[in-house]
């Protein structure tokens, strides 16, 4: 008997029974989504994670000043002036790491023209451009020479080059930042979300001297705002914590006993909560899918063990006729493998409406893989063969002189 | 009865280890070889006897009938001809093979090959067409769906039902159903037909269509039939007739002179007990 003629057997039988053949179907259905949405929401989760983290730059690691303390009262840390641009430039020469770059950050109004608005203006030497992986789309970024000589010139977002200079060439323009014009002399690439909540199209940059000597004055002319760090890769983060805490706290004469007066927060780290979080609902998912399926297969053994019985008269005949034991065991598994991978295929169909859905909120690109369906259909057969395979067995088992005395 | 019963018996048993002697001393081969099978059947650890030690040689081409009433072993025996259920004891060669040593996988093939059933309730799988029905022993034999079709509607054109090989069982006669049941039986070519009360569901009129089809294949196709029935007017289309009684053969012989045998047996029995009339139809296969 060959195999195309069990299988048209099999979607005859489910066909005869349809209610009850969709009723068992469900459990299935519902599992193989939860799979399939499980796959496709961690696979997305994963891309949207490293996406992000593209855009953040990798390993990478803020180093802020600590707390100021007034009479006894902890400010906001970043309020002590704790970290000058000498710490950063120590830091940069750490094994561990890839570099180290200061920053100034100050809250400007920028115009150009009659047009205007308000953005974060970040006062930055180049090693910034290399720690956070930036790329300079038009023109160039900073040099050294125009950090030391304090130059009035801007890098600029993509965003805020397109609202301010529209079409035209924005290199050589100049924009007023709080009243003090800058040159352009670059347009960043790319844009996207920061981990400080600014958007890298909307980024204003200027040489970290220009910034102290106009923007951002202060009593402590050395100081800086963060340090930006980037280790050397993943592996070398817990080091790279390790040592940046020893240079620091030596730097700055901290005793054993003190605490430390800055803080480093690990931009992995917060990716990963988020990793966490998405590993913790495709965990949930999986978890709805396997009870699920372990239901649904219940279920087909059970219909298909009452399908063996009302059958028992057919499976006399059929071994009478000629069907060894092997092909009633086939005949009957085929049919709980068809109905689960029937199952399977609605899944599917549900679980990419489901992933549509998603999408179309715009918070999470869902994309249901070639890989997540044959997965699916793996598991769909699976399911159908263990659960299918003791009636079937059973079926294979009867004597056909009883079969045919059943009424 | 229990005098006659007893000649009766042991004249049987006489002629039961000649005839076959004689008809296979000629080119005809033995297609069945029965040999001291016994039967029982274990229920909560009491055993019940069915067959006591049949001794049955059929030679290719006879026509056979088995009479007996309920009780008498006949169902027991018929499956066992069919490999449908194995003897206790003795031996059972179908065709030359000895079917006692045969796995169920190989009994499959034994069925599938070599008889055609045809049962009293017809057994068609109502959810398939006709010529499925009629195709199905060859879909077993791993012939080719387009193969086993065509020969499934040769067969069905054979007993005047080709026009209705798209229709379902349940829209057909009983009578046109127990054709639709022979052309199965004898869609893989088998050289043996067992017909268990093929009879039994249907009206006077389809019954003698159906036993003369049957007489028709025996008689121009050379295929042995083994009838079961209990009416001495199905078992009269036969050549040869078996009675058994109890498990025992009780006769074995021409079916003309057996049937003679049997209306004189129930003429003695009806004058010594006249009031036995309310007895079951059945009793008239005694």
């Amino acid at each position: 008997m060959n195999f195309l003629q069990v299988f048209i057997e099999a979607f005859r039988s489910m066909n005869a029974n349809r209610l009850r053949t969709s009723l068992t179907m469900l459990g299935i259905i519902i599992g193989i989504t939860s799979v399939v949405m499980m796959l496709a929401v961690g696979e997305s989760a994963k891309k949207f994670i490293s996406k992000e983290l593209e855009v953040l730059g990798s390993n990478l690691m803020i180093v802020s000043p600590g707390a100021n303390r007034t009479q006894g009262v902890r400010a906001r840390t970043g309020t002590a002036p704790s970290l000058s641009v000498d710490d950063a430039l120590a830091l940069n020469e750490l094994t561990s790491l890839n570099g180290a770059a200061p920053a100034l950050q100050g809250f400007f109004q920028i115009a150009v023209g009659n047009d205007n608005t308000n953005s974060a203006v970040l006062g930055i030497t180049p090693e910034m451009f290399k720690v956070r992986n930036w790329k300079v789309d038009q023109g160039n970024c900073f040099s050294d020479s125009d950090i030391r000589g304090a130059a009035r010139m801007v890098v600029i977002g993509k965003k805020l080059a397109e609202q301010f200079f529209y079409k035209t060439n924005p290199i050589g323009q100049f924009v007023r930042i709080d009243n003090v014009p800058f040159q352009v002399v670059g347009v960043l690439q790319g844009e996207g979300r920061m981990f400080d909540g600014g958007d890298l199209g909307e980024m204003v940059l200027i040489p970290i001297t220009t910034a102290r000597a106009t923007l951002m004055r202060s009593p402590f002319p050395s100081n800086v705002h963060y340090v930006v760090v980037q280790a050397k890769d993943d592996k070398s983060l817990k080091d790279a914590d390790q040592d940046i805490k020893d240079m620091l706290r030596d730097r700055h004469h901290i005793k054993s006993e003190q605490e430390d007066d800055f803080r480093i927060d690990n931009l992995a780290s917060i990716a990963e909560t988020g990793a966490k979080i998405s590993a913790g609902l495709a965990a949930m998912l999986g978890a709805i899918g396997a009870i699920s399926l372990i239901v649904g297969g219940i279920g087909i053994m059970n219909i298909m063990l009452v399908s063996v019985t009302e059958r028992t008269r057919e499976i006399g005949i059929r071994m009478a006729i000629g069907a060894k034991p092997r092909d009633v065991l086939l005949q009957f598994l085929t049919e709980a493998v068809v109905i689960c991978l029937v199952g399977g295929v609605f899944g599917i169909l549900l679980a990419s409406a489901g992933a549509a859905a998603i999408t179309s909120t715009g918070k999470l690109d869902v994309e249901i893989g070639f890989g997540a369906m044959l997965v699916a259909c793996g598991f769909a057969s699976f399911v159908g063969i263990f659960f299918g395979f003791y009636p079937a067995r059973r079926a294979s088992l009867l004597l056909p002189v009883d079969c045919l005395r059943y009424e | 009865m229990v005098g006659i019963n007893m000649v009766t018996n042991m004249d049987a048993k006489h002629k039961a280890i000649n005839q076959p002697v004689a008809l296979s001393s000629a080119q005809t081969q033995t297609l069945i070889d029965i040999r001291k099978v016994t039967k029982s059947y274990f229920s909560g650890g009491i055993e019940t006897q069915v067959l006591f030690g049949i001794d049955l040689l059929v030679p290719q081409g006879d026509f056979l009938a088995v009479m007996g009433q309920s009780g008498s072993g006949k169902s027991t025996l018929m499956n066992i001809f069919g490999c449908l259920d194995q003897a206790t004891s003795g031996t059972y060669r179908l065709n030359g093979v000895d079917t006692l040593t045969l796995s169920r996988s190989e009994l499959a093939t034994i069925r599938n090959r070599t008889i055609g059933f045809v049962f009293q309730s017809f057994n068609l799988i109502k959810r398939m067409s006709v010529a499925e029905n009629v195709a199905l022993p060859l879909i077993y034999a791993g012939v080719s769906r387009d193969k086993a079709y065509k020969k499934a509607l040769v067969e069905l054109e054979r007993v005047g039902l080709k026009e209705y090989a798209k229709r379902l069982p349940n829209q057909l006669s009983g009578g046109q159903q127990q054709r639709v049941a022979i052309a199965r039986a004898l869609v893989a070519d088998p050289p043996l037909i067992l017909a268990d009360e093929p009879t039994g569901n249907l009206d006077t009129q389809t019954s003698v269509e159906i036993m003369r089809s049957l007489q028709q294949l025996n008689a121009e196709r050379g295929i042995t039939i083994l009838l079961v029935t209990h009416e001495p007017d199905i078992a009269a289309y036969s050549k040869r007739l078996v009675r058994l009684k109890d498990g025992h053969v009780l006769y074995d012989g021409p079916a003309v002179e057996g049937l003679q045998q049997l209306a004189q047996s129930h003429e003695a029995h009806a004058q010594a007990a006249p009031a036995s009339s309310y007895m079951p139809q059945d009793q008239s296969g005694d």
